[in-house]
């Protein structure tokens, strides 16, 4: 019981202190970028929580799990039949790594010159964005799985529907969720990118808007908002990873016996 | 072949929809004059200086990361005391987009190239920490406590027994903090206006001139591919020496 308080107060004291410091420090607002806290969390709360959670922060979020569903949709779909189509992959690869490697703010300047300004820019940057890590990752899992395992699969006259959900997708699984995680950091990357340049609402506009009208306090509490969102959303695929891999590992385990 | 076969057909394609005529032909330029719009690009002064400015922001926050990461990942990696202590600090950091803070460097440095440093800086650091702090974790106990009896003092241990130890950690730390970097340099350039190519694609799009715009972001799709290439080289070369790399006989 003491050993484990013990662990406990190493764990904290640091997050503790420098929460504290950050309290005291700017208690009097005598630092012009770094407001009072408790100012930070009014606005906080009064803007995100209430005046403007549906004209900004709704939108923002409709968008992302728009984009990021459908790109995780593509990517996994799409990498399963690349990689299992011999032609198709040499065919897709040259494409797939060009557009893995060209950082993902690069597509809002086309997106906005061939979809204007819209709800559908917003939705396909983060689409096109997201899709090429998960894209990458699934066909790279499928490649990455072991001969005799396939080879067993179709000697068992599995079909080929059955065996691409009850042994290719499963055995990819860890690495598909690689690309996923990944693919859900760009997606949150370009939904306030694409905010910030090209949008009228959402966190990332309102994020600049607050700088350019040196309204800090709210500045920061859009800050600690994105940075929420970043860090909630994460600890959610977190805990989605753990529910995918445990079944995946607990079959492989049975399998093995 | 395959491969070769099907970019040639990609391009083709775009080709002839856009000579087609069915799309509007300025913000769906053919290959051809996105291609010369590239080639006039790099004839020209402003393209180089932008790619100078991108460059440069790019490897000096890629340093300063470095130097603040990888000391300060052999430190906690290798305590077990600063690990638990820095354990909440860097798993809540690490997932905050870098677009969060890039108002507040906005605020305090305008459209400088110090605002540019602290987010590519910033962004680059999580990687390299991480990585860098899992290898330290990982090194072999023997090793540690030879280099402690021999009485080795703590700054040699840490440059001599636990970085060589963590080395294919902290190579795989700094090729995902160049990319990272790289990108985080775009935003700063697109979205804060630091000067860069970044930039240079905002101000493109702007003037309507669609075809510099396509040109700029497959020059930055080129450049982000030859990033991975040589990063992966190098780490290749590096570490030969590693028992990680080594082929048992």
């Amino acid at each position: 019981m003491k050993g484990r308080r013990r662990a406990l107060a190493i764990e904290i004291w640091l997050p503790v202190s420098l929460l504290v410091i950050w309290w005291f420090a700017t208690k009097n607002g005598s630092f012009l970028e770094f407001p009072p806290v408790r100012l930070i969390f009014e606005r906080f709360r009064e803007e995100y929580f209430f005046g403007r959670f549906s004209s900004d922060v709704l939108p923002s979020l409709v968008h992302l799990a728009l984009g990021y569903g459908i790109a995780a949709t593509l990517g996994v779909a799409g990498g399963l039949v690349i990689a299992t189509v011999p032609w198709a992959e040499a065919a897709a690869s040259p494409y797939v790594h060009f557009f893995r490697a060209l950082p993902p703010p690069a597509i809002v300047p086309i997106s906005i010159i061939l979809l204007g300004l819209g709800v559908t820019m917003k939705t396909s940057i983060i689409v096109l964005g997201a899709v090429w890590p998960i894209l990458l990752n699934t066909i790279d899992g499928v490649r990455g799985l072991d001969g005799t395992l396939l080879e067993t699969a179709r000697a068992c006259q599995l079909g080929r529907r059955y065996r691409l959900t009850h042994v290719i997708a499963p055995g990819a699984a860890p690495q598909i969720m690689t690309g996923l995680r990944s693919g859900l950091q760009i997606s949150i990357l370009l939904m306030a990118v694409s905010e910030m340049v090209a949008s009228t609402n959402g966190i990332g506009y309102l994020l600049l808007l607050s700088q350019q009208q040196f309204l800090i306090a709210d500045l920061w509490a859009g800050m600690i908002y994105l940075g929420l969102l970043g860090y909630l959303l994460n600890a959610l695929f977190n805990v989605g990873e753990r529910v995918v891999l445990k079944w995946h590992f607990g079959a492989r385990v049975g399998g093995a016996l | 072949m395959i491969g070769t076969a099907s970019v040639v057909a990609g391009l083709s394609l775009w080709q002839l929809v856009a000579a087609s005529g069915r799309l509007d032909a300025t913000s769906f330029p053919t290959t051809s004059r996105i291609a010369g719009a590239g080639v006039g690009l790099l004839a020209n002064r402003p393209f180089w200086s932008a790619l100078g400015h991108t460059a440069e922001s790019w490897a000096l926050g890629l340093l300063i990361a470095t130097v603040i990461a990888i000391p300060a990942g052999l430190m906690i990696g290798s305590n077990r005391f600063l690990f638990a202590s820095t354990r909440v600090v860097v798993e809540f950091l690490k997932p905050i987009p870098v677009v969060a803070i890039l108002p507040l460097a906005l605020l305090m440095f305008g459209t400088t190239i110090k605002m540019k440093l602290l987010l590519v800086a910033y962004g680059a650091l999580w990687p390299l920490l991480i990585q860098t702090t899992y290898g330290a974790h990982d090194v072999d106990p023997v090793v540690a406590d030879t280099a402690r009896a021999f009485r080795l003092s703590y700054p040699r241990r840490l440059g001599f027994v636990v970085l060589p130890s963590a080395a294919p950690f902290v190579a795989t730390g700094l090729r995902l903090a160049a990319v990272h970097a790289f990108v985080i340099t775009i935003v700063a350039e697109l979205v804060a206006g630091g000067q860069g190519l970044g930039l240079m694609m905002f101000m493109s799009d702007n003037a309507l001139r669609y075809a510099d715009t396509y040109a700029l972001a497959f020059i930055a799709g080129l450049l982000g591919l030859s990033l991975n290439f040589v990063l992966q080289r190098l780490e290749r070369l590096s570490l030969h020496w590693h028992s990680s790399q080594r082929i048992e006989g």
